[in-house]
């Protein structure tokens, strides 16, 4: 498996096939003396603005924090989680009890669900 | 028959949702300044985007990817970025420009100023996304948009001289003005081959589930839709060559464009204007919306679909709501639509190879058009396609300066 093509920036699903974000991290574990594994994937802003420059990386994370709406941001699943299939990574998880939907379910409390007819 | 069916659907979906704001005001400009001169630069135009679109659905019915997710894959989050960035500016300009029109159509059908239609229409335009499913507004807004064939009579009732007509089928030089002549040819082509156009036919093709069985569908509909889109163009501007022209009036204001109909139809013909600029630009106005949500969800990963609750997918209805809000907001500072409209085609014209480059390696990796990918002409076309789009990128912004007014 090649990480980058085949891991990503793919679009990441839960268990129930529903979207929860696109990998935006994969994270090494590096040990002296032994071959490196790869331990999680990341998803989450704060992931993506450290990619992009890590000032603004620093930035995501401050404004994360201080909003603290995700409580773990970025979000970390385990690679043991993760089976590539097709054009998507599944993670074995329930997307709605992670802190990769915080948000949406933020917005989906605090004022879009508010709206008559959402 | 399904597939007959839906290819007939497909192109009068098409046809009625092409017209747009941009396309009505450069060819009507083109029409008015320089007679049937700049007729290449529209069917050139038209050439690209059928070309454009049929790759984009190729794309989606193979690989059950979007352009902007595809795009996040392939080049990664930075490139993604910078096109997210760049494409949903320009893209909130061009939504400016399509509620001006429909504000403007207000203004001319009850005299009552442009700027205080914005507000109204951008809540009308949210209501029906917010309660619409993608059914209603693709299909349902382009039934109504037919009614912009009405340029299409026109054109033929007024029995044009042809020949003339078809000699401005090739590029030739103007005798005047030849800055401003390259100037209108430019935003010509930023108003045909708009990238809102194929990414929200990529998305359609993924809302309504098409697999590689839609590949024949896909093309006839991007070829017939396209070309006949392109004919509702071609003859505003033949409208614009033999009403405009004669009388020495140049499209320096909307309030001129009505002209264009009224001495085909009398005073019916004020009113068919009035009701194809507001459907046309409703139209266009939802499907870009629409387009900036689906880039901003697609590329990132979230729920997208206009045909879940938006509490489903409360992000991406988040997306859409505040772009509306900008769009109007634009409008409402009083800032001339047609100048708007102009500028933010010729942006989009200056930022095209942003999002069609990407097109040339999605469209030969196997890994996501398995053997469908573009044979050496679909190649060579998306090459000339691009070279077009990189000559419009260096020579748009001098243009803007030394052929704008």
């Amino acid at each position: 498996m090649d990480l980058v093509r085949d891991c990503l920036d793919k679009q990441l699903v839960d268990r129930n096939g529903h979207n929860m974000g696109r990998v935006d991290g994969v994270v090494l574990q590096l040990e002296k003396g032994k071959q490196p594994i790869v331990a999680f994937v990341e998803v989450g802003p704060v992931c993506q603005a450290e990619r992009l420059h890590r000032s603004l990386g620093r930035v995501a994370k401050a404004i994360s924090r201080r909003v603290g709406v995700a409580q773990q941001d970025p979000f970390r699943i385990p690679w043991s989680k993760l089976v590539a299939a097709g054009i998507e990574v599944i993670a074995d998880v329930d997307a709605e009890e992670t802190p990769a939907l915080a948000w949406e379910l933020w917005l989906r409390k605090k004022i879009i669900g508010r709206i008559p007819g959402a | 028959m399904k597939k007959i069916f839906e290819i007939a659907l497909g192109i009068v979906t098409s046809v009625g949702g092409f017209l747009e704001i941009g396309s009505i005001t450069t060819a009507a400009q083109a029409g008015a300044g320089f007679g049937y001169q700049l007729l290449w630069a529209i069917l050139l135009g038209g050439l690209c985007v059928i070309f454009l679109v049929e790759q984009a659905g190729r794309l989606s019915a193979v690989s059950g990817h979007t352009i902007p997710g595809a795009i996040r894959e392939r080049f990664g989050l930075n490139y993604f970025a910078v096109l997210f960035v760049v494409l949903g500016l320009v893209t909130l300009l061009v939504l400016g420009a399509e509620i001006g029109g429909v504000c403007i159509a207000m203004e001319l059908a009850t005299g009552i100023g442009f700027q205080w239609w914005a507000l109204p229409i951008a809540f009308l335009i949210w209501l029906i996304i917010w309660k619409g499913t993608f059914g209603i507004i693709e299909k349902g807004v382009s039934f109504l948009g037919l009614v912009t064939l009405c340029f299409v009579v026109g054109a033929f009732l007024f029995n044009p001289p042809w020949t003339n007509v078809a000699a401005g089928a090739l590029p030739a030089l103007p005798a005047h003005d030849k800055a401003h002549y390259w100037f209108v040819a430019v935003s010509i082509l930023g108003a045909s081959i708009s990238p809102y156009l194929f990414f929200f036919y990529s998305a359609g093709a993924i809302e309504d589930k098409w697999d590689e069985s839609y590949i024949g569908v896909n093309r006839v509909i991007a070829a017939g839709g396209m070309s006949f889109g392109t004919l509702i163009s071609v003859s505003v501007l033949i409208l614009a060559a033999v009403i405009l022209l004669p009388r020495g009036i140049q499209v320096e204001h909307y309030s001129q464009l009505p002209m264009l109909l009224v001495p085909v139809f009398g005073r019916s013909g004020f009113w068919l204007f009035v009701a194809s600029l507001t459907i046309a630009c409703l139209g266009a106005a939802m499907e870009i919306t629409l387009e900036i949500a689906y880039l901003t969800a697609q590329g990132f990963g979230w729920n997208w679909s206009e045909n879940q609750r938006p509490k489903e997918e409360a992000r991406f209805s988040l997306v859409y709501t505040i772009a509306i809000l900008v769009g109007a907001l634009i409008v409402v500072t009083g800032i001339d639509p047609l100048q708007l409209t102009i500028l933010s085609m010729v942006l989009t014209a200056a930022t095209l190879p942003i999002s069609i480059v990407p097109f040339l390696v999605l469209m030969n990796d196997k890994y996501y058009v398995e053997e469908h990918g573009n044979g050496w002409f679909s190649n060579t076309v998306l090459c000339l396609i691009i070279a077009v789009a990189l000559l419009v990128t260096l020579v748009a912004i001098p243009l803007q300066i030394f052929g704008g007014s």
